[in-house]
Formats: C-alpha cells, sequence, structure tokens
C-alpha cells in the first residue's frame, strides 16, 4: 500500500517514530508527501537535508546556479569538487546518499511568473529557499492562488525569520509589501540559514504530519549576535495584492 | 513613562550604539521624529522622504504590525516600538 513503511524504514525513523506526536502514522504521512523547494542555497541546503533525513517521500528541488567558491561557507550541501556543478545536481547525488528512500526531483531552472504554476503546482507545500524578494513574491502569488501552504524564512548576517503562509487562512508573505527593494549582495554565515532552514522544515513536518502550532500569523525573528527569537503578530492585510481584495482574479 | 523605540541591529550605528531610545509621542510617525531628532543618522536609515518610510523598515508596536499606515498608528506611555529590517537572503 502506499505510504507504508518498509521494516527498514521503521529502523531508519526508529527514533522519531518514537515521538509521541508523531508515531507510524505520521511518518507514514511524511512518506506520502511531496515537496518543492525553491532555491538549493544556505536555506534550501539545510532544509534539503532535514526533510530528506525526515523521509519526506518526494521532494523537488528548483535553482539555475551552479555551485561557486562563494557558496561554501554556507551552502551545506556542496563541497569543493563541486564547484562549477550544477547545483541541482549535486543536491540530488548527495540527498539520494542520506536517503536513497526519497524521489529527489530536479529543477535548473530560474522561477518566473510564467513557469511557477508547472514548477509547484503539485506539490503539496513549498519552501522558501530564495534569495531575493521579488522571486519569493512570484512563489506567493502562486502559493496563494493554488491554496499551497508556504514556508517563508530569509537571512541577513547574524539575522533571521522565518513564518508559515496557509494560503485562506493567515498572512501571506505579501501582506507586509510596501513597495520594492533594492537588490543587493547580502551578507550571511552558515550558521544563520542552518538555523532559519532547521526552522522551516520543522515547520514543514508539522504541517505535513498535523502536529504542534504553527508560525502563523507568526513572524518569529533570530538575532544571532543576542542568541534570542522574537516572535511579532502579523495579520492579514484586507487590501493585500495578493491575498486581499485587491488581488486580481 | 515613554515609549521605547528598538532599533534594529544595522541601524546601531547611527544611535551611537543603543539598542533601545526612549521616546514620547501620541503616534508612531512622532515617537521617530523624536527618534531623528535626538539621532539624525536615523532619518535615512528608516525614511525614503518626510513621512516615507523605506519600503525594507517594518514596524511593530507591542510585538504587532502596525502595517500599514504605520506611522498614523498611536501610541502610549509604556508601548514598544520595534523596528525591523525586511530580509532578503537565503
Amino acid at each position: 500500500m502506499v505510504g507504508m513503511l518498509t521494516p527498514m524504514e521503521r529502523e531508519r525513523y526508529d527514533r522519531q517514530i518514537m515521538i509521541g506526536e508523531l508515531g507510524q502514522e505520521g511518518q507514514e504521512r511524511l512518506k506520502r508527501s511531496r515537496v518543492a523547494i525553491a532555491g538549493a542555497g544556505g536555506l534550501g541546503s539545510p532544509i534539503a537535508i532535514y526533510l530528506t533525513a525526515a523521509g519526506i517521500g518526494r521532494i523537488r528541488v528548483i535553482d539555475p546556479d551552479e555551485v561557486a567558491l562563494s557558496n561554501l561557507n554556507r551552502q551545506i550541501l556542496y563541497w569543493e569538487e563541486d564547484i562549477g556543478r550544477k547545483k541541482v545536481d549535486s543536491a540530488r547525488a548527495k540527498l539520494r546518499r542520506l536517503n536513497s528512500a526519497v524521489e529527489i526531483e530536479t529543477i535548473p531552472e530560474t522561477i518566473t511568473k510564467d513557469n511557477v504554476s508547472d514548477l509547484v503546482g503539485e506539490c503539496d507545500v513549498i519552501v522558501d529557499g530564495m534569495d531575493n524578494l521579488p522571486t519569493r513574491y512570484i512563489m506567493n502569488r502562486c502559493a496563494v492562488e493554488k491554496k499551497i501552504p508556504f514556508f517563508h524564512g530569509a537571512v541577513n548576517g547574524f539575522e533571521g525569520r522565518v513564518m508559515t503562509i496557509i494560503p485562506g487562512e493567515t498572512a501571506c508573505l505579501r501582506c507586509m509589501y510596501r513597495g520594492q527593494v533594492p537588490q543587493e549582495k547580502f551578507p550571511v554565515i552558515g550558521v544563520v540559514p542552518a538555523v532559519i532552514g532547521s526552522l522551516q522544515a520543522a515547520e514543514v513536518i508539522k504541517y505535513l504530519i498535523g502536529i504542534g502550532k504553527l508560525l502563523t500569523n507568526r513572524l518569529l525573528i533570530y538575532d544571532g549576535l543576542k542568541a534570542t527569537f522574537t516572535e511579532f503578530r502579523v495579520s492579514k492585510n484586507p487590501v493585500c495584492d495578493h491575498c486581499g481584495s485587491a488581488a486580481l482574479p | 513613562m515613554a515609549v521605547k523605540v528598538h532599533i534594529h541591529t544595522t541601524h546601531r550605528q547611527h544611535t551611537n550604539g543603543l539598542d533601545v531610545v526612549p521616546v514620547e509621542g501620541i503616534t508612531v510617525g512622532e515617537c521617530l521624529n523624536q527618534l531623528v531628532r535626538q539621532f539624525p543618522g536615523m532619518e535615512k536609515a528608516l525614511f525614503a522622504k518626510k513621512d516615507k518610510l523605506l519600503n525594507v523598515v517594518e514596524v511593530y508596536v507591542n510585538h504587532a504590525s502596525a502595517h500599514p499606515n504605520e506611522l498614523a498608528k498611536s501610541v502610549q506611555d509604556g508601548d514598544e516600538i520595534h523596528l525591523l529590517v525586511m530580509l532578503a537572503g537565503g
């Protein structure tokens, strides 16, 4: 039967199946799930690693880039020998070695408003691993229109943020939009996307199993310098142009 | 008792390193204007032009988003304003 665990899977996931809120049923739900990770960089790397380790059935990794030396301080899916290689190819090879039972799909394409629906449309959730706001908004709009939960994360320097978006129910990323911002190279150290990506992966797992309390209408800010987490409340914007009255039909 | 303005990490260079600045005001706008009077460097850090925040700046009052119409949001003594910056990296 689809989603039933094999004996090897029961052994592999034994320690998380022991968690009362997860159990075998939860593990089977993870196995039946399909996750799109948009971006395989600093955030996408830990997201992909931890969702693969947790036993998500199908993971789709979307990223057009090749590995560069300056990626290696944070993009832990890639090693020195991968420089010049397509990120999705390296990601697939590493993730398959981590967990051969997980189906890894790879798409070496740039996400645009014209292709986004095809890239993520069949997935249960979309995880934000992007490195710029315009593409995040393309993903957000698609998630809202297709009613696919969207797990936002972003970093800069020693700071990061996480929020979970359930279209139709919660604030979306665009609810806080105030206008275009300049695109710049951003400073970041690997431990920060590690924290944020792990939190995003945790949110995905909780959502797919239906446990815990999600970061919905809750913006969690991580200050790595002070080692603090601070939570802020966010509300749906009734005139949001993605999820509110100003949204195009 | 004043309104406390929590300064974002990247803006503390303009506030002599202070991460919290007490101000007086009955709206977010008044409070930020007083912040700028105390620390003029904060003007370019927060505002694109008079009464218009930079698009990257986010304002929270008592841990709740003040968006939209942030500057008109009422505040009272004891309230806390957090100034954040939209992040884009990944």
